[in-house]
Parts: structure tokens; sequence; C-alpha cells
């Protein structure tokens, strides 16, 4: 960064802004970077979770009970189904927005905005993603009693503890998400015009 | 006697003279343009605030009592996805209200608090992410409630309890619509910042 003065006003704007957006396109890529490697890694560990257990099943209570095979996938479950296809979208996203934001350097605004949109939705999509497999694991976890809904993870339980890691690293990655969007903001606020 | 009028004369002038710049200063600022971003940052947030309570309240009167076999009530506290619904939007609501009542603020009185108008953004972006995490969870317990799930032997619960999963349903909709809002109001900031960078 130079400290040189200028005598126009003008020209230490333009220097100021210049600093500013090399200092926010580094943490952009940093962060977009990790983004996409966490919600890889959430889609596949998701993704690849498969489980195959004998259940006992009693049909008769005078007969001892028959060891029936059953598997828990995450394809068994729509709110699964969403959250590895959003994860995806997310890394893909990424990927595309990570190429988009260095080969711009901030020069085209239009472009920036269109950034800034699509993390904002991005955002949003992987948070309801998050909640909506949190929800559903933790009614596999504790049951529930009203509705006579049993646990699944007493028998299935590998098969859950994948579930659970994978929602705390995409957690994790729409925090990322989350800071990109507030960072970008603190660059526009930096930059405008009093 | 002749010089009396010329002394009369120079103290009369100066006070005229003095009048017309004190005239000429409040007129600009009376011709104010309306401020579009500002009165649809207000309508936005309302409607946040509106949704948000319509939601709150929907959920909480949303019990039904079956009678046959035996008296078994649904309610929202019997879940937890659905408990933190509540939470998460009475949260929202309760922002949203101070938020909508700061923009209003300002766009009566304009220019008076444009510092804290700005962490208005982060608090915006904030609540968007809990907004739609819990509306994400509630839709997921509501969806494996309506078709249920053979594959873990879940039986479906909105054939016998109807109004209750309209209720929670309706109330499911009404959050979407409000986390739209959020995206819809946290763009209108960053296109009003970003007209304001130069070029």
């Amino acid at each position: 960064m130079e400290t040189e003065s200028y005598t126009n006003g003008g020209g230490v704007a333009k220097e100021i802004g210049i600093a500013n957006k090399q200092t926010i396109r580094g943490n952009d890529f940093v962060l977009r970077f990790l983004a996409f490697v966490l919600t890889l890694v959430a889609a596949i560990v998701l993704g690849v979770s498969k489980q195959n257990e004998l259940v006992p099943v009693q049909l008769v209570p005078t007969l001892p009970p028959i060891n029936v095979p059953a598997s828990a996938k995450w394809s068994h479950m729509s709110a699964f189904v969403y959250f590895v296809i959003v994860n995806a979208i997310a890394c893909a996203y990424a990927v595309i927005s990570l190429v988009l934001s260095l080969a711009n350097k901030g020069k085209a605004k239009c472009l920036s905005l269109t950034i800034i949109f699509f993390d904002l939705i991005m955002m949003a999509l992987l948070y309801s993603s998050v909640g909506a497999a949190a929800a559903v694991g933790l009614i596999g976890y504790k049951g529930n009693t009203h509705v006579r809904w049993n646990k699944v993870c007493d028998v299935f339980g590998k098969f859950c503890g994948q579930v659970a890691a994978a929602v705390v690293i995409s957690l994790v990655g729409s925090i990322l998400f989350l800071l990109l969007v507030l960072f970008a903001m603190l660059n526009l606020h930096k930059n405008r015009r009093h | 006697m002749a010089s009396e009028p010329e002394k009369v004369v120079p103290p009369v002038e100066a006070p005229v003279a003095e009048r017309p710049p004190e005239k000429a200063a409040p007129s600009p600022s009376t011709t104010r343009p309306t401020d579009y971003f500002a009165v649809a940052d207000v309508v936005l947030r309302l409607l946040v605030f509106a949704s948000a309570l319509v939601s709150v309240v929907v959920m909480s009167t949303s019990k039904e009592t079956e009678m046959l076999p035996n008296p078994r009530p649904a309610k929202f506290t019997q879940s937890p996805a659905l408990i933190y619904f509540v939470a998460a939007l009475s949260v929202a609501g309760f922002f949203s209200l101070i938020t909508t009542l700061g923009s209003l603020y300002s766009l009566i009185k304009p220019g008076c608090c444009a510092k804290i108008i700005c962490h208005f953004i982060v608090i915006d972006v904030l609540l968007l992410g809990i907004v739609a995490s819990a509306t994400g969870a509630a839709g997921s317990v509501t969806y494996v409630g309506l078709k249920g799930n053979t594959y873990v032997g879940w039986g479906k619960v909105c054939t016998l309890y109807g109004k209750f999963c309209r209720y929670v349903g309706a109330s499911t909709v009404v959050s979407l619509f409000a986390s739209v809002m959020l995206v819809l109001l946290v763009l209108l900031s960053v296109y009003s910042l970003s007209k304001k960078i130069p070029k």
C-alpha cells in the first residue's frame, strides 16, 4: 500500500479504493475456497452414508423374533435428499464464483452485485437445508412418542453419526457464506461516497 | 440640519442588505425528492414483522385434540423442531419491529442516525439465516408428518390431525414469505449502497 500524498483529492480516494479492494479480495478467495471444501465434504459424507443391519421383528408373540435385513440410506428421507442437493449446488456455485471473482478483481460493478445476490440466495438455501436435516436427524435420534415415531439411531448408529457430522460441517460452511455476504457489504460500505 | 438625513439613511440600508441572504438559505431544504429506497425499506421491514407475527400466532394456536381412541392432543410443543420454529420467528419478529421503528424514524427525520441504520443490514442478514433454518426445520417435519416414511416406520399424522397440519403448513408458508422479504430487504440495502460508489 502506497503512502504518497496526492495534491488532488480524487487521486487519494482512488488509492484507498484500490488498497481496500485488494484486502477484501484476499478474504473472499480464502472464504470461498473453504466454503467449497466444506460443502463438498458435507455432501459426500451424507451421500455415501449407508448402513445395513439385521433387525429383529416379532411377527407373532409365540414365535421367536425373525431377523429382517433393513438398510438405512440417505435417499430414504426427502430432507436428506434436499440437503445433499443443496450442498452440491452450493459447492458448484462456490467454484464458479471463485473463478469469476478472481477474473473480475472488483472491476465490473454489476458482476460484483450479481455475485452478492447469488451468495445471499445460496446462504438462505444452505441454512434451510441444515435446519431440515437437523430436524429430521433429531426425530430419528430421540423419537417422538406423541405421534408414535420410533427411534432409529439405536439400531443404525453409524448412519446417525454420519448424518450428524454432515450437518455440523454444512453448518460451518453456511456460516462461511454468511461471512462472505457480510464482508461484501462491509466492502461496499467502505467504498461509498459520503 | 442637512447632515442628519445622511446619518439616518446608512443605518436603515444596512439591515435591509442583511435580510435577503437569510431568506435565501431555508428554501433549498424544503424541496426534497421522495427517497424511494427509504420508503421501500420501511414497507419491507413492516411486511417481515407482520409475517413473523402471523406465523408465531398461527403455530401457537394450532392445537387439536382427537377423542378416539383416547383423548390425545396435538400441539406444537411436542416437536423440538416446531418449538425452535416458534422461538426463532419470535426473535425475528422482535428484531424486525425494532428495525422497522428505526427506519421509520429515519424516514421522518432524515440524516439523524445514519450509523445505526448501517448496522440494520447486519441484523437483516443474521435474521435471514435464522428464519431460513427455522422454515427448513418446520417444513421437513411437516412433510414427514404429511407423507409418512415407510422405511423407518413413521406413519402419516395428517390424516388424523387435519386442522393441526393445516395450521402448521400455513405457518411454514408464511415464514417462507418472511424469508423472501428479508432477501429483498438485503438486496435493496446492497443496491442503495452500491449506487453511492464512485465509478
